[in-house]
């Protein structure tokens, strides 16, 4: 089950922690890092699943996205930005690691986990996410599964809001396509 | 009104941005366009299947290997231990 929406409380909260330990962390406090990858481990495991396609490079991906928080902790502020800056680390990695990797020419993993997942429409969705040119996939990830605004992608990509919106049309227009002749294929 | 309109107004639509009155409008106009009623469908039936994807299950190993990784790497983290076996389970109350 996808997780609710967040209710204005919790972004409060998360909002207050979020604060709580980037002050912690430009302290030197030892249990700072600890608490960022509570707040933000399964949003950017989750994200850097979704664009490398399997489980053991979204965990390294992941790893390694906390560590540059800790090496380029001068450069944080706790002004709001810090999610932004963090899904723009974990952007650079996974496109460093299709890159380094042809990721996208081999076959990501079908299936995510747990048998209630493995439905056919869900297997082919993620399979035609993985097959879109990255410039529409992005868009999709952000705006649609992980619910970013608009405003929030655009500054994660660099790019400005009616550029990301036209990307996500498209994109969305691309996996419908993708998505109907995929299930022409199915018998 | 001109296609490119039109096409505005589907991707709206398909993701829920239109109000309740123009999308009524839209499906009103849909009902006299098999195409139109067809994007409209397909496009919005594309980002449902997105929006309700669960997406990749975050499980206790995962969340202890990428510990272990940071760990291993020098980072001020430590991992987890698992909970002593004697505080995992409750034992009836006896008598």
């Amino acid at each position: 089950m996808r997780p609710s929406f967040p209710m204005p409380n919790d972004a409060l909260s998360d909002s207050l922690a979020e604060k709580r330990w980037l002050t912690a962390l430009s302290e030197g406090d030892p249990n700072a890092l600890g608490g960022i990858y509570e707040l933000y481990g399964e949003r950017i495991f989750r994200y850097t699943f979704r664009m490398l396609g399997n489980r053991t490079d979204a965990e390294d991906a992941t790893a390694e996205t906390f560590l540059r928080v800790v090496r380029r902790s001068a450069e944080l502020r706790a002004d709001g930005a810090f999610r932004t800056w963090l899904f723009r680390i974990a952007r650079n990695l996974c496109i460093d690691k299709l890159r380094q990797h042809k990721l996208m020419e081999l076959p990501p993993d079908a299936q995510y986990s747990g048998a209630e997942e493995r439905t056919t429409l869900r297997v082919t969705v993620h399979q035609a996410l993985n097959d879109l040119p990255l410039e529409y996939r992005e868009p999709l990830v952000y705006c649609d599964l992980e619910e970013m605004s608009a405003k929030e992608a655009a500054d994660i990509l660099n790019i400005s809001v009616p550029a990301l919106k036209s990307r996500l049309y498209r994109g969305r227009r691309a996996l419908r396509d993708k998505l109907g002749s995929a299930m022409e294929r199915t018998p | 009104m001109n296609n490119d309109l039109y096409q505005k107004l589907v991707d709206l639509y398909a993701g829920h941005e239109l109000s309740d009155e123009l999308e009524q409008e839209l499906e009103t106009a849909a009902a006299d366009d098999a195409n139109l009623a067809f994007e409209m469908t397909s496009l919005r039936g594309t980002v449902d299947a997105l929006q309700s994807d669960p997406g990749p299950k975050f499980t206790e190993e995962s969340y202890q290997r990428i510990l272990m990784k940071l760990y291993a790497r020098g980072a001020a983290i430590q991992p987890k231990a698992p909970a002593p076996a004697h505080l995992q389970y409750h034992l009836p109350i006896m008598g």
